[in-house]
């Protein structure tokens, strides 16, 4: 990437960039309406632009930053997969957008650019800009480049790593300072008087809590008190994602992705040279929030862009090291943004955590010939199970013959290595499309399929019910959690509808169960239609209805009036 | 970086200005903020605890600390007893005695998510002894409550016992140290003090007065002029003469670097830090865990400073943490011109300027390599963590192997269990292979004990059922062979004593306490159907063994006060292995026909048959009337 315009990098048009910086800054004035739509004359665009609120409960509502998980229904994908964590948003900003798509036309236009095939800008300038990208998220899934214009020294894009607490006093007249509709828009004094450093203090001590966690982590300390702390003080949960495109201040551009490098830029681009500088500084970080036209437009015009992402790991860790080409571009752009050795080896830190995560990958990638052989002598002794007609679930859980210990050792070896990958996903040690991709998706169901029902009858044959509790919500392991929500949120369809591997513990309850059989009705009601429907779509095998299966034992004891009627009885031999 | 993000928090300055206000109390203070309250003690006491009269470490009692004793009690007994310094826990102990304390304790647990000990000089003792009470009352009510303290020149409070102790129990990240470069405090206590006495007895008065006298800043306001407060200062100075300070001063740190050079404690009647120690300078701070590395530090440190910037660092904590909670504001870390070899030593550079120790300095290269080897130890941890998972899955089959041994056991026509099988095992292939895969396993949880113990393994480690869940699984699978093969061909317990008092591996008792410890669901106690699979208690067997052996003496012994103490613990065991047989606790192994408890219980009711024959001179014990 090194060289070229950065239009032509990042993958989009230069007049477009202007056009956009331009039209998020007249939505701020253009009175009471909540967005703008442009058509771009003579191209396929149509550009939305979206003002700010500028009060402080616009900013910030209720807790100390003002977050809330994100609603699945409007954002369906947003969400760490296996470990279904939910993300986080701004509720302000997200309340807001929720009225645009509420109250107004928005829904419909967007829908009609749609269907005329017009490219979609969403853009925003301070404040706007979260509803920019809300809008996007609702409209593009997780699937697009979101590019974000940082200035150095902008306090705004840091803001929110800051509690409300911290900066409550200061925060409305800076807010009046931003706002082209208020008297107090871009007056001097106010970027000069003591309120502005303490503001930039205040803000930039709370940054420097978020970003130095996030290095520690980076650096892979596991120092104790650094748990504790942790408990003791309220962290922003704000993270940036998407393209970061940060202006150095003298027509420079530097370019990254990596959410963990701009994290620690957002906070070491901001330092100070000198505790002398903090006034000019305070005065900058106010400033700079409002010039973003002039700036882009000197930039676009140099075109000198440094690019960090492929670099990372071999940030420069000194100013003035003696590196060639590339890297000595990147070097001056990170003395532009004023990186101290400590910054730059955060970056290196992000860079090279990244890089440890595609070697995981890559690492189990390698296995996955193993794991497809393992399944397939499993598969081999279910089927010769099969043909002596018990199932491979009960042949396990009796485990009279030697195939069955061997069948338990290849067991524990296969789910050895997928407790491997389960392990890296918890600690988001793997890179984050990783539970995306379909090969493992594909894997990850056959697996499922194939060795849960051994599992079950493992921990059923072992009583480990009457140590630990049921399966189901004490023991089952999080290597199946994680597989069945892979294809539950590839295949977007409900949670725990693909529940089809684990159907012999329900099973096994019930059988344990001494509670008569009106009360366990609807369970099993519940189970037999789920059970119905797996079968036809062949999610289940055959076995499950052999004559001699626990399955087909149990099901034969239940009262004969609920026989009849049930929809497995054409499973069933009599 | 920890350093760096410790400072960038509230908690220190919040805490410093407690301290003060806690000082001119000469008590404590509370305050609150939001969720976190803060508790302070006075740097200044009513009795004079740093004075070498009453310097003696004393082992602590169980009635304030019962996690501490707990532990030491099951310990082997030759390790040493935990002890902390006299004065320090008699001032604690009169606290507790005559303030309201602890009814004030109770309101914050009551109203805080979390609490904040902290304390300057001799209070920081007093926050860290608050600190390990509170800790061991909350563990034994699994309250949720956050405990931290952080103490600003605190002397040594206890000895490598207690630092032990508390990596045990992972309580480390509970205790952060703030420690002025030079201030001698916090190093005093590792040198004998008492051919010191006046010397120290001078200084002691000079700390005191200079910190209640009221030219002292107190929250911010300052009266007096820089001048005016060092001139005050210089009164009281007077009384000790430069040439006896630089002694006191050359004396401690002699001292501290041959505890540094020996990196340990002389033994269980000297001190030792414990817990997370934070180095401040005027060019930033430095986070340091590990005792012998914080010990080193101590000396480093020292060692560029000279005897009155010891005794004065000591009162310069205001500086000090102003100072550092404004680093982040500032870019540091430039480190013009130099080429790195890897961001590992570009970090260890980084660390060696916030020591402020000057690369031209003499004891810069020492320091270098302290701060490497912390660094390096710092990151382990996690890829530890990962790893073990990745062994432990593959050590899993070897246990089921054993699983599959005492399955055939069961099945098998001689109906001995896999107990007595191993026990009397000759030399055939399977349990050649099964002996095997017992030490095999017995290698892979000593080396996670020793990993967790020596802090290196995350800290939330103990959190992960998976890990809690597999030890006890393995306890109660492969115990009994370790019993089978310590009482095999009646060998070992005939020199060491029985499996129970002598022969029990520690990590069996680690993993009981991890058991016990867990977080239990609601549906416990639910009802067994079928024996279990696993006997329930791990030690079953040895308890059987010494039953076995009671019932030998019986017919041996004459003396009849010692015949009716064996048929005491006899019904006693009795009684213990029918009630855990009717819960269905046993796995039937316990039961097979010829099982040493089978056997065992053939033997009693033949005794007791032919003592019915013979009649007994004492009957009374069967009617179950145990005579003392």
């Amino acid at each position: 990437m090194f060289g070229g315009g950065l239009g032509e990098s990042i993958k989009m048009r230069e007049e477009l960039m202007k056009e956009a910086c331009y039209l998020s800054l007249r939505a701020h004035t253009s009175a009471g309406k909540p967005y703008l739509s442009k058509k771009i004359r003579g191209s396929s665009e149509t550009v939305f632009s979206f003002p700010g609120p500028w009060t402080v409960d616009g900013w910030f509502s209720g807790k100390p930053f003002g977050q809330r998980k994100i609603e699945l229904n409007l954002f369906p994908s947003l969400r760490s997969i296996g470990n279904d964590e939910k993300a986080a948003v701004n509720e302000a900003f997200y309340g807001r957008f929720e009225a645009i798509l509420k109250t107004t036309a928005f829904a419909n236009e967007v829908k009609k650019a749609v269907t005329e095939k017009k490219q979609i800008i969403f853009t925003g300038h301070s404040s706007g800009g979260p509803i920019a990208i809300l809008a996007t998220l609702w409209r593009e899934k997780w699937d697009i480049y979101f590019i974000h214009f940082v200035t150095r020294y902008d306090i705004v894009p840091r803001l929110m790593l800051a509690p409300l607490s911290s900066i409550e006093r200061e925060l409305q007249p800076v807010l009046h300072f931003f706002n082209p509709k208020s008297q107090f828009f871009g007056l001097e004094s106010i970027t000069t008087a003591p309120d502005a450093s303490t503001f930039f203090m205040n803000v930039m001590r709370n940054v420097s809590a978020v970003t130095s966690h996030a290095a520690c982590h980076l650096m892979g300390s596991t120092n104790s008190l650094l748990e504790t702390v942790t408990s003791f003080i309220d962290l922003s949960p704000y993270r940036p994602f998407g393209t970061f495109v940060f202006c150095t201040g003298n027509g420079k551009l530097v370019v990254v992705k990596n959410p963990d490098a701009v994290l620690q830029l957002l906070f070491y681009s901001s330092q100070l040279t000198s505790e002398a500088d903090i006034r000019d500084v305070a005065c900058r970080c106010l400033k700079e929030h409002l010039g973003y036209e002039n700036e882009l437009q000197e930039s676009l015009k140099m075109q000198n862009v440094a690019y960090l992402d492929d670099h990372l790991n071999e940030t420069p860790l000194s100013s003035s090291g003696s590196v060639q080409g590339e890297l000595a571009t990147i070097n001056t752009a990170l003395n532009d943004l004023g990186l101290s050795t400590r910054g730059r080896l955060c970056l290196r830190a992000a860079g090279e955590l990244q890089k440890q995560k595609q070697r995981n990958q890559d690492k189990i990638d390698f296995n996955k010939k193993e794991i497809a052989e393992k399944l397939e002598s499993i598969r081999k002794y279910k089927t010769d199970r099969d043909v002596r007609k018990v199932g491979y679930y009960d042949a396990f859980k009796l485990q009279n013959d030697p195939e069955d210990f061997q069948a338990n050792v290849k067991r524990l070896e296969v789910v050895g290595m997928w407790d491997e990958i389960i392990e890296m996903l918890k600690r988001y040690a793997l890179p984050d499309e990783f539970e995306g991709r379909e090969e493992w998706i594909k894997l990850g169901t056959e697996f499922r399929r194939l060795m849960e029902p051994l599992d079950i009858a493992n921990y059923y044959r072992h009583q480990k019910n009457d140590d630990t509790g049921p399966y189901l919500i004490k023991a089952r392991p999080k290597r199946y959690r994680f597989t069945q929500r892979w294809r539950e949120h590839a295949k977007r369809i409900a949670q725990g509808s693909s529940s089809e591997s684990c159907f012999w513990a329900t099973v096994e309850e019930l059988r344990n169960s001494d509670k008569p059989f009106e009360e366990l009705k609807d369970t099993i009601m519940d189970l037999e239609r789920d059970i119905d429907r797996w079968a036809q779509h062949e999610e289940i095998g055959k076995d499950v209805f052999l004559d001699e299966s626990t399955f087909a034992k149990w099901w034969k004891k239940l009262p004969s009036q609920h026989k009849k009627g049930s929809c497995l009885g054409k499973y069933m031999s009599n | 970086m920890v350093a760096a993000f410790l400072a960038s928090t509230p908690l220190l300055s919040e805490s410093w200005s407690l301290c003060c206000r806690a000082t001119a109390t000469q008590t404590f203070a509370v305050s609150r903020a939001g969720d976190v309250s803060y508790v302070a003690f006075s740097g200044v006491q009513a009795v004079d605890v740093l004075d070498p009269g009453c310097g003696n470490l004393v082992a602590v009692d169980g009635g304030v600390f019962p996690g501490l004793l707990r532990h030491g009690e099951a310990e082997e007994k030759a390790e040493e007893p935990v002890m902390v310094h006299s004065g320090m826990l008699h001032l604690f102990h009169s606290m507790f005695k005559y303030t309201d304390f602890e009814s004030q304790m109770f309101e914050i647990m009551k109203e805080s998510k979390s609490v904040v000990f902290t304390g300057h000089s001799i209070g920081g003792t007093i926050a860290s002894l608050s600190t390990l009470w509170l800790l061991s009352y909350l563990q034994s009510i699994s309250s949720p409550l956050s405990v931290l303290c952080i103490t600003f020149g605190s002397p040594l409070l206890s000895n490598e016992s207690l630092s032990k102790s508390i990596l045990q129990e992972r309580w480390g990240g509970h205790f952060w140290h703030v420690v002025a470069k030079h201030d001698i405090v916090p190093r005093l206590l590792l040198a004998p003090l008492s051919p010191l006495t006046p010397q120290l007895h001078a200084l002691l008065q000079y700390w005191h007065l200079s910190m209640t006298s009221p030219q002292l800043p107190v929250m911010g306001q300052d009266f007096y002029s820089l001048a005016q407060r060092a001139a005050l200062r210089q009164d009281i100075v007077v009384q000790l003469p430069d040439e006896e300070k630089n002694r006191l001063f050359l004396f401690v740190l002699a001292c501290v670097e041959a505890s540094a050079k020996a990196g340990r404690s002389g033994g269980s009647s000297f001190f030792w830090p414990f817990g997370n120690y934070v180095f401040c300078t005027n060019e930033g701070a430095v986070c340091v865990d590990d005792g012998v590395a914080v010990v080193k530090l101590m000396h480093l440190m020292l060692a560029t400073g000279n005897a009155s910037s010891s005794i004065e660092d000591h009162l310069k904590y205001e500086d000090y943490v102003g100072k550092v909670s404004m680093q982040f504001l500032k870019r540091r870390g430039f480190v013009e011109g130099e080429i790195f070899e890897s961001s590992y030593e570009a970090g260890v550079t980084l660390a060696l300027q916030s020591s402020e120790i000057a690369s031209h300095e003499p004891v810069s290269g020492p320091a270098r390599d302290c701060l490497r080897t912390a660094i390096r130890m710092g990151r382990a941890p996690n890829l530890n963590s990962a790893n073990l998972a990745i062994a432990l899955s593959k050590i899993t089959p070897l246990r089921a192997q054993i699983e599959w041994y005492k399955a055939s056991c069961d099945q098998s026509d001689d109906q001995m269990g896999y107990y007595d099988t191993f026990k009397l095992r000759g030399a055939s292939k399977r349990d050649a292979k099964v002996n095997m895969n017992r030490i095999k396993l017995a290698q892979f949880w000593d080396g996670l004990i020793r990993m967790l113990e020596t802090n290196q393994l995350p800290h939330d480690f103990l959190k992960r059922e998976k890990w809690v869940n597999a030890s006890q699984f393995y306890k109660l699978l492969v115990e009994p062979l370790d019993i089978a093969d310590y009482y095999r061909l009646r060998g070992m317990h005939r020199d060491k004593g029985h499996y129970l008092t002598h022969g029990r591996e520690r990590r069996y008792e680690i993993f009981d306490r991890w058991w016990r410890n867990r977080k239990v669901g609601e549906e416990e106690n639910t009802k067994r159907n079928r024996y279990a699979s696993l006997t329930q208690d791990s030690c079953f067997w040895a308890r059987v063994e010494e039953a076995r052996e009671w019932i030998e003496n019986v017919r041996s012994e004459s003396d009849t006060r010692k015949l009716a103490m064996l048929w005491e613990n006899i019904d006693k065991f009795e009684q213990y292995a029918r009630k855990i047989v009717e819960r269905k606790e046993v796995s039937k192994d316990v039961l097979a026909e010829n099982s040493s408890y089978s056997l065992w219980l053939k033997e009693l009711s033949e005794l007791k048959s032919q003592l019915q024959q013979f009649p007994p001179r004492f009957p009374r014990f069967f009617e179950g009337e145990i005579v003392p």
